[in-house]
């Protein structure tokens, strides 16, 4: 298979609920799943959290986002598991004794570090997922129009970054192909020459942007304004949804049967409102799944 | 007031008196003493050689010169009234839309429906209004279908009209383009001057257009003014301008004014219908078999064989099928255009000839090595001099062979679009050009692009030389005419596979795109080249005559 390899978190748009969904609604519902990851009181709810999203990404048709995001995931979270074994020196059950290490003194790896380590490490997966599920199922295009409310030129600057970020990069497989291609004779190219090129090329293109926004009418500074109304029946569900999901994790963290406990012993206890709570996360990924009433057309 | 209502003109979309400007780096002036006036609703035809002053022309037009490129500038320059010298590029914004030659740096957002949305965003309107002309621009275009796409995932063609709606989005009264055609196949610019053609009709925008392939416009322009050196070297209607240019540079002149103007006419046709009409009056065409046109023997593609070649390009959304089942056999000494659409798989054959993507299925060969020139020769000028880029005797060899007749102390950056092309290639050439070192296949991607007529007929006796040397030059080109200049052999493509592959003059005549003008007018099996119509056309007349 030939070609440049396109981000699998880069935006492509889809017919999928979750795409159709405004950017408010589609962020209140993924924000559901962020905020039920980061603030897990136990791993379940983290694991439920980084599960839902992950089916709310295959449902909206992102599954390479998933994946990719759930592999980054997964490296973070064994560098924290394995940093915090290490590093931390609490818990009672000893794994194994490592003896004396420069800077650290007495190293011994605990069942209760390696808990503590794994809880964090889950709830970098939870987060890692819902990025990766928002940053490839939400056009970053009506996110900018919303901020161009409160923040036109950045929106506007962050909107050429997107924009202009692929092409950098095709400038830079032309140049590395055209490169090999040189005669024997020719003065080869050296990766300063290229890097140089590379600034250079991405230098005239602003140029020519600038022109370009000049004359669409940049300097008339009309000042902040509503962006186009694209609506979608989705919006409803996906804003109630981000409300229960949040709703859900408050229940589970104030009327919860308790928390990971992980010094000095690992306690661990899952009562009703931490299950319904897990329950509800992983359901309500469902919602990005195609689907439901479609309408029909009536043969008269 | 709505959104979409127009204002008023007042006064002369475009009135230039005694322009006169400079380059802040140049020591010559880019215009000299340029007058010309647009009347309201008017289609004007830009045409020069490359370097003659229209793009600077253009700029100056909607303030972006000397607003924004600096210089020193003499004379005046009205836009409705309102001079572009003081207002600048943003209070020009209001009057005109520019269309530049590349696309790709005119989109500046992520979609299309926001890219259209954007000119109106920056002049405050409400949303509904805003909603509203942008339905109705893109209805105008074509381009509905478009709103909702990613800019990224459009072809040259959509970009290009996209970049138009976007600049006709706030209907403005003057409409500026610079060669919007020039990196469009022959569909593609058609359906844009023919939406040109429409925009100006029942919409009134004027239009200052600046082309190089002049027959694909001329008749549709009212009017047409050429530079040279910076100077109006002539103004007035498109069959003037036909005389003119065979009496001073018939490199200007279409075609069909050069097949007449060789048997003597003194009324020289503008486009097709005119010279269908002409034809017609001296009574039927009669064929006969055009010189040149014998099928080349089958090769043993020692230069290039393709068989059953698939080549799969993976952009992380889609897998796109660029090259299907492609058979194909080329032999060194040939010259052989390969034409089709854009996104037809012309420049993944290249590549893949090249080495540069690998099929997935079937093979390609290519024994005797290739020289490949990829679309933008600026990507093999990476250094500060012509000499760094290619020491010693074999760089010389190389700059010699291929006619570079710059200065090679010179930057890259400093030459012009012909020479460094020619620098391009003697980079991919360097140290081959021995006899026992000439690649087989020397492949050339578009690169006729913002080319006037004399620099493509430079180029063609560049690739003539090059194939009488041994190799097989093969350049893919969305230029119809250019490739009946060059080539004996043209391959068509679409969507991936081989659609035809022939004697240029079989190929080039009978279809009713990639087709010449001379083969549109007189609609003969093999009649492609101004020679051909000539000879053909001489021998009507005779025979009128004798009758």
């Amino acid at each position: 298979m030939n070609g440049p390899a396109r981000s699998p978190l880069a935006y492509v748009p889809r017919k999928g609920p979750l795409q159709s969904a405004g950017p408010l609604a589609a962020s209140a519902y993924l924000g559901g799943f962020l905020l039920a990851g980061l603030f897990a009181p136990e791993p379940l709810i983290a694991l439920a959290a980084a599960a839902g999203a992950a089916i709310a990404g295959i449902g909206a048709g992102v599954g390479r986002a998933v994946r990719f995001s759930l592999g980054l995931g997964f490296g973070i979270a064994v560098v924290l598991t394995l940093v915090n074994a290490v590093a931390s020196d609490r818990g009672a059950t000893v794994l194994a004794r490592l003896g004396e290490w420069p800077g650290l003194g007495q190293v011994q790896v605990t069942a209760e570090a390696v808990a503590a380590g794994a809880m964090t490490g889950l709830r970098a997966v939870a987060v890692m997922v819902v990025a990766g599920v928002w940053s490839a199922a939400v056009d970053p295009d009506r996110i900018l129009a919303r901020m161009h409310r409160v923040a036109g030129r950045s929106a506007l600057t962050a909107t050429l970054v997107s924009r202009f970020l692929p092409l950098a990069a095709a400038d830079r497989v032309r140049l590395k192909d055209a490169a090999g291609l040189r005669g024997p004779a020719a003065s080869p190219v050296t990766r300063a020459a290229m890097a140089r090129r590379l600034l250079e090329g991405s230098l005239d293109r602003s140029v020519e942007v600038a022109a370009t926004l000049e004359l669409r009418g940049y300097s008339l500074e009309a000042g902040p304004s509503e962006p186009l109304r694209t609506p979608s029946r989705y919006d409803r569900r996906f804003t109630v949804l981000g409300l229960v999901l949040l709703g859900a994790v408050l229940v589970a963290l104030l009327f919860g049967d308790g928390s990971l406990v992980a010094y000095p012993r690992v306690d661990w206890e899952v009562g009703p409102p931490t299950l319904a709570a897990a329950i509800a996360l992983l359901v309500a990924g469902f919602a990005t799944w195609p689907g439901g009433r479609r309408a029909r057309a009536r043969v008269r | 007031m709505p959104a979409f209502a127009r204002t008023g003109a007042s006064s002369a979309p475009l009135v230039v008196e005694e322009l006169t400007y400079s380059y802040s780096r140049s020591d010559s002036p880019a215009l000299e003493g340029v007058s010309l006036e647009l009347s309201p609703g008017e289609f004007v035809l830009l045409a020069g050689g490359s370097g003659s002053g229209k793009t600077t022309l253009l700029r100056a037009a909607c303030g972006l010169v000397p607003h924004f490129h600096g210089g020193a500038i003499g004379g005046t320059v009205l836009v409705s009234g309102r001079s572009a010298a003081d207002g600048g590029p943003g209070e020009m914004a209001e009057l005109v839309g520019f269309v530049a030659q590349d696309p790709e740096s005119q989109v500046v957002s992520t979609t299309v429906r926001s890219e259209l949305d954007l000119p109106l965003r920056f002049r405050g309107q409400a949303a509904a209004d805003r909603a509203r002309a942008v339905e109705e621009v893109s209805l105008a275009l074509g381009i509905p279908h478009l709103l909702d796409r990613q800019v990224a995932t459009l072809s040259g063609g959509e970009l290009q009209r996209v970049a138009l709606a976007a600049a006709l989005v706030t209907r403005p009264e003057l409409l500026l383009l610079d060669e919007p055609t020039s990196q469009l196949d022959p569909v593609s610019g058609d359906e844009l001057i023919g939406l040109l053609r429409r925009l100006n009709e029942e919409w009134g925008v004027s239009i200052l257009l600046s082309e190089h392939r002049l027959e694909r416009c001329l008749p549709s322009a009212d009017r047409v003014v050429v530079l040279d050196q910076g100077s109006v070297a002539f103004d007035g209607s498109p069959a003037g301008f036909q005389e003119f240019a065979i009496a001073t540079d018939p490199s200007l002149a279409t075609p069909a004014a050069r097949v007449f103007s060789r048997v003597g006419a003194t009324q020289l046709p503008v486009g097709v219908r005119e010279a269908r009409s002409e034809l017609a009056a001296l009574g039927e065409v009669t064929e006969s078999a055009p010189a040149g046109s014998a099928t080349p023997p089958p090769g043993n593609g020692r230069a290039l064989r393709c068989e059953g070649l698939w080549v799969e390009l993976d952009d992380g959304v889609e897998v796109v099928e660029a090259l299907r089942a492609v058979d194909l056999s080329i032999d060194p000494g040939e010259t052989v255009a390969l034409m089709g659409r854009n996104g037809a798989g012309k420049s993944t054959l290249l590549k893949a000839a090249a080495g540069l993507l690998d099929p997935v299925a079937g093979r390609i060969e290519a024994r005797g090595g290739v020289a490949l020139l990829t679309q933008d020769p600026s990507d093999y000028l990476v250094r500060d001099s012509v000499r760094e880029e290619l020491p010693g005797s074999d760089g010389e060899a190389a700059l010699a062979a291929v006619g570079f007749d710059g200065d090679p102390g010179s930057h890259p950056r400093d030459l012009s679009g012909g020479q460094r092309q020619r620098v391009a290639l003697a980079i991919a050439l360097a140290g081959r050009m021995g006899a026992e070192a000439l690649p087989d296949l020397v492949a050339l991607d578009e690169p006729t692009r913002g080319m006037d007529r004399g620099l493509k007929d430079r180029l063609a006796d560049l690739a003539r030389e090059l194939a009488r040397r041994g190799a097989a030059v093969v350049i893919a080109t969305h230029d119809v005419e250019f490739a009946a200049t060059f080539a004996d052999r043209v391959v068509l493509l679409g969507q991936g596979e081989v659609i035809a592959d022939g004697p240029a003059t079989e190929v080039l005549s009978g279809g009713w795109y990639f087709t010449t003008e001379v083969a549109r007018i007189f609609g003969i099996d093999g009649v492609i080249g101004v020679d051909q119509g000539a000879s053909l056309l001489g021998e009507m007349l005779g025979g009128e005559r004798s009758g």
